[in-house]
């Protein structure tokens, strides 16, 4: 049969967000893939030049409007690392608190995005459900419902409003009892099961080599998480494992990515509820109370030329940045901001993974990897 | 078990990549840095190179460390610096993923134990960079064939700050609209932001506060 390429997006409903994807087929199969992004892009990494290291951290946010708070901390541990400062524990804790609840309301915009992809609507309904009672923990971190700017250079915001800790172990534990939920409806439901199962085969030593990193790589069987292997913050205080899935011999298919996830939403949740037991007490949240103008001090601690970067466990995989120091012509402003986006070096492997499997798995597999648009374009 | 991978593990692993790099002679400039921020101040790998042993040492790592994971490949634009007005910075992980074994036709996930962790299998950071003299076509070998994933870094690379990959097959625009200009490409610093040396800004962003040049002149 004669081959034909067909465009997929940028206004598609598999695509979450905008972005083209050339399918070359054979009748029903996929012969062959070609990616097309940068429809968003907003040139975050030129702005930023003209920023001060206070001010990027709003656009970190920006970057991807599900997993704001993994972002700006992405960009704060560079900054600290390029600036020289420590971070008092108990900031330490809160962002490991912020940084984890996110990841639960990331996990469940993915999974509420994700069911109606393999025709699980109420699926949708509910992870939102849930996710609202996150978005409401994260509102009173940060002030806002999506953009929380909540992290600072050496430390956080503000310390944890009045009662959090008994309204976040309340919400927690509920969300702990509707996990459960989402196991019955969905590894119960033989759609989803069909649509999942035995499709997007992935293996993790080639994701690996193809810089594919995160809960992608659990899923296929190997724990490698950048929270233990290249340490930052709190989380050896904590006790937890990484979520990791046991795949078949031909590798992860899109279920083991879907239940890798869910566990790694378990995880989280177990976490935030021992850090806020663990968490020591006292306001000190900020880098030597009565030295609040540390960025004034910026051009002297970040000459010109000098580096810093932080490798980040992103909702979405390992993420980056990589930051250069202005020096004193520059003022307060870095040089040059890199940013390494997982997702941006996931889609061409999630693209080239779904060859061979036919036009209705597309969206299946796709939408498995977690794709968002916001920081891939950056 | 330890949860995490100790200070003493990264630094020794650091220290035996920088003494065996040394194999390469002057091209390869190698020294264990430090991390300077928050709790840990982790060592990792740097190393400096010229920028045609690139490949061979990107190579070497891959084949005889083990470093499996290109993170990140970034370009930086130096115009005030005509020795090295272009810049390549690589950042590389040494994850130790492998594929999970068969054991009785069964799958058995892998759990790292990670306070056994010693040598090739530590998981461990670099960054590695190169420079450029000035020149108006800044090229370095590519490594896309070595590490996949550095395939769309070097098109990200390319295609924003104009560095070339030798050797990069199917080089294109990701980012930036496929027909723009031939010779465009906006991290380069010769392309100033609107508010670039402009601080007043955030005072007066509608810039009514501003006065002609002769004010206050008598006329």
């Amino acid at each position: 049969m004669a081959e034909m390429w067909i465009s997929m997006g940028p206004q598609h409903p598999m695509t979450h967000g905008l972005w083209t994807l050339k399918v070359k087929v054979d009748g029903e199969t996929v012969v062959d893939t070609e990616p097309d992004l940068g429809y968003i892009h907003r040139g975050v990494e030129k702005i930023c030049e003209a920023r001060d290291f206070t001010q990027i951290t709003t656009y970190c946010d920006r970057l991807c409007y599900a997993s704001a708070n993994t972002w700006s901390h992405a960009y704060i541990y560079a900054a600290e690392d390029l600036l020289e400062v420590e971070v008092p524990e108990r900031a330490e804790y809160i962002r490991m608190v912020a940084v984890e609840l996110q990841r639960i309301a990331s996990h469940l915009m993915w999974l509420g995005a994700y069911c109606p992809d393999v025709g699980n609507l109420t699926g949708m309904v509910w992870c939102l459900r849930e996710r609202e009672m996150m978005m409401d923990l994260l509102q009173e971190l940060g002030g806002s419902r999506m953009h929380y700017n909540f992290p600072r250079v050496g430390g956080v915001k503000r310390d944890l409003p009045i009662g959090f800790a008994l309204r976040c172990r309340a919400k927690l534990k509920l969300f702990l009892d509707r996990i459960q939920e989402y196991e019955a409806l969905l590894d119960e439901s033989t759609i989803f099961l069909i649509r999942t199962q035995g499709v997007g085969y992935a293996k993790a030593e080639e994701m690996i080599n193809h810089g594919v990193s995160g809960p992608n790589v659990r899923a296929a069987g190997h724990n490698y998480d950048v929270r233990w292997a290249h340490p930052y913050s709190i989380y050896d205080e904590l006790d937890w494992e990484p979520s990791v899935e046991r795949p078949s011999i031909k590798g992860s298919d899109c279920y083991d990515r879907y239940r890798v996830r869910v566990e790694e939403m378990r995880q989280s949740a177990l976490m935030v509820l021992e850090g806020l037991d663990k968490m020591p007490g006292g306001a000190d949240t900020h880098y030597q109370s009565g030295d609040p103008a540390i960025i004034a001090k910026a051009p002297a601690r970040a000459a010109e030329g000098q580096t810093g970067y932080h490798h980040f466990e992103d909702s979405r995989g390992e993420s980056m940045f990589y930051l250069v120091g202005g020096g004193d012509e520059r003022g307060k402003h870095p040089y040059r901001v890199s940013i390494r986006s997982p997702m941006f070096i996931t889609i061409p492997y999630a693209s080239k993974c779904m060859i061979g499997y036919k036009i209705a798995d597309i969206p299946a597999i796709m939408g498995s990897f977690d794709p968002c648009i916001g920081e891939t374009d950056r | 078990m330890a949860k995490e991978v100790s200070a003493k593990q990264v630094l020794s692993a650091a220290e035996e990549i920088v003494v065996d790099v040394a194999d390469f002679g002057d091209a390869v400039n190698a020294e264990v840095r430090y991390h300077t921020g928050g709790r840990r101040k982790n060592a990792y790998v740097y190393i400096e190179v010229v920028a045609s042993e690139w490949r061979a040492l990107a190579l070497w790592l891959k084949k005889t460390k083990q470093v499996d994971y290109c993170s990140m490949i970034t370009g930086i634009h130096w115009p005030e610096n005509a020795d090295a007005s272009w810049q390549v910075v690589a950042h590389l992980l040494r994850t130790g993923v492998t594929n999970p074994a068969v054991v009785n036709k069964r799958v058995h996930e892998i759990k790292v134990d990670i306070g056994g962790l010693s040598g090739n299998s530590t998981p461990l950071e670099f960054e590695i960079s190169m420079t450029i003299p000035d020149t108006r076509e800044p090229s370095v070998p590519s490594v896309a064939d070595i590490w996949v994933g550095a395939d769309w870094n070097e098109k990200e690379t390319w295609d924003l700050v104009g560095i070339d990959f030798d050797g990069h097959v199917g080089m294109r625009r990701v980012l930036l609209p496929h027909d723009s200009p031939t010779g465009y490409h906006p991290l380069q610093k010769q392309h100033k932001l609107r508010y670039h040396d402009f601080n007043e800004m955030y005072d007066d962003p509608q810039g009514f506060g501003r006065k002609p040049e002769d004010s206050g002149r008598v006329k």
